[in-house]
């Protein structure tokens, strides 16, 4: 009954996802972003989202990262609904019981410009999840080791190069203890020599079983690196495959034009 | 030829009468900048309220401000306010409120601007971490939106430094108002004017181009 890929894409989808778009469509205007987009995600799950540029990857991630609300459809964490299109009381409150569970790692890193390094990192883990000061710090300085920035401590962002703030980043992002972890083009801002340091953090991320989302232009790291490809185009999930299976046998002919485009 | 004999001694006679001016000129500049500092904070607060009507006074208040003279606004704030209140005000509480309502105006969009500066994606971030909506804007917007609008600010001092000279028409007895006094009785407009200028000149200009310096080095950054 089931293909090779089939049967193990069946499996691994048996357990509960962490995280679920469940039809969600998004409408700015009249102009409509997604169309009815369903992506579960499973524990430590890598899925690489490709496609083209305006195809809806950052606006379904945004949504996943609850910073937009769905038109329609919803967000499921761990089987409760947490974001909505009338996003009522109770979905509301479960948001904000999971909101740090959900991390996020932006192209453009948003660092805090007028904190340092340290400061960036214990800020959330102070402020929200109200850990003590000498355990914020010990455990943001073992994830700055983590990163490889461990004498980067108390510098001010802007002294830090794009693959050193992206680092950062993702180390603030960390120190949550997220449950997954979504990266929207976070190597698209950098110079090609400093993407690979920051692909370097994310690929040991995933090896060491972090769960993640990934939208992402960079097609090896999605080959090599991705437990599952989804590409979309014009809002919508195109097609999606295990591991390698979309890059060596893409279905849709728009999948292949897109793919055409990478080769050498 | 225009031949005219400068009588600068007259300026220097009364050097100390204009300095207890100058004394006067910077004083209600420094409390007017708190004052506006704080009227600009309400205002702001008025036009970024969720309430519609809040909005509706705060930006109504500021076009109008914005949009008619400051002499006319003192003259107002002189005459009619103790009319329609029915109490006498001093002038130099007149001068006070009028510049304070007037800079508080021009202060409001200083806020204003200074957190529309901070990139969207930094609340976002904090956001995304968990951060109540009170913390994000206490610990990640207000930080920077303050060094933005400390510059601006200190523009403002430098003007209200030279709109407290307005003060003369309703006789508060800063520099200017003195100026007009000396030269009503040492018949030498000239010599005292020019005097004043200079010490306007003197003050505004350094502060300027401190301002000036700083802004560059904060663009810098
Ligand atoms: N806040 C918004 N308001 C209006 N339109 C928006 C908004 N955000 C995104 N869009 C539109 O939605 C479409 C999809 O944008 P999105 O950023 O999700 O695409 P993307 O796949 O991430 O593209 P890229 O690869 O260029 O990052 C675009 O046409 C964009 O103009
Ligand atoms: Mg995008």
């Amino acid at each position: 009954m089931f293909d090779g890929i089939g049967f193990a894409y069946a499996l691994n989808m048996a357990g509960i996802p962490i995280i679920v778009a469940e039809g969600v469509s998004k409408t700015f205007g009249t102009n409509q972003v997604l169309t009815r987009v369903s992506l579960p995600v499973m524990e430590r799950d890598v899925v690489c989202v490709v496609g083209p540029s305006g195809s809806g990857k950052t606006t379904l991630l945004r949504c996943i990262a609850l910073l937009e609300t769905p038109s329609e459809g919803r967000i499921v964490m761990q089987g409760t609904a947490i974001s909505t299109p009338q996003q009522e009381k109770p979905v509301k409150a479960a948001a904000r019981a999971v909101r740090s569970d959900i991390g996020m790692v932006f192209q453009h890193f948003n660092l805090w410009p007028h904190m340092t390094v340290l400061e960036n990192l214990i800020e959330a883990p102070l402020r929200v999840k109200k850990l003590p000061k000498d355990q914020a710090v010990a455990s943001a300085e073992t994830l700055l080791a983590k990163v490889g920035l461990s004498d980067k401590r108390d510098a001010y962002p802007a002294r830090l190069s794009g693959g050193q703030q992206q680092r950062v980043a993702i180390a603030r992002a960390l120190a949550m203890a997220p449950k997954v972890l979504l990266f929207d083009e976070a190597t698209s801002a950098l110079d090609p020599e400093l993407r690979r340091e920051v692909l370097l953090v994310m690929r040991q991320l995933a090896q060491e079983g972090m769960t993640m989302l990934v939208v992402t232009h960079e097609m090896n790291f999605a080959r090599h690196v991705g437990t599952r490809t989804v590409f979309m185009d014009r809002g919508e999930i195109v097609e999606e495959a295990l591991g390698s299976a979309f890059f060596d046998s893409p279905k849709t002919e728009r999948a292949q034009r897109f793919l055409q485009q990478f080769e050498d | 030829m225009f031949k005219y004999q400068f009588r600068w001694d007259t300026v220097w006679g009364s050097f100390d009468f204009l300095m207890a001016g100058l004394q006067m000129t910077l004083i209600v500049s420094g409390i007017t900048l708190v004052l506006a500092m704080l009227a600009g904070l309400v205002i702001a607060l008025l036009d970024m309220s969720k309430f519609p009507p809040a909005r509706w006074i705060g930006v109504t208040f500021g076009e109008i401000i914005r949009n008619t003279p400051i002499l006319v606004q003192l003259l107002w704030v002189y005459y009619v306010l103790p009319i329609v209140f029915g109490v006498r005000i001093e002038s130099l509480v007149a001068l006070v409120i009028g510049l304070s309502l007037y800079q508080g105006a021009f202060i409001s969009e200083v806020y204003r601007s200074g957190i529309q500066s901070v990139p969207r994606g930094h609340s976002e971030a904090a956001q995304v971490l968990g951060l109540t909506p009170l913390q994000n804007f206490v610990r990640i917007v207000l930080p920077q939106a303050i060094r933005m609008t400390l510059p601006p600010l200190a523009s403002n001092f430098v003007q209200l430094i030279k709109f407290s000279s307005l003060g003369a028409v309703i006789s508060v007895s800063e520099i200017t108002r003195r100026g007009m006094e000396l030269s009503a009785t040492n018949f030498r407009p000239l010599e005292t004017f020019t005097f004043i200028a200079v010490v306007y000149f003197l003050i505004c200009w350094p502060l300027a181009m401190g301002i000036r310096w700083w802004e560059r080095r904060l663009q810098a950054q």
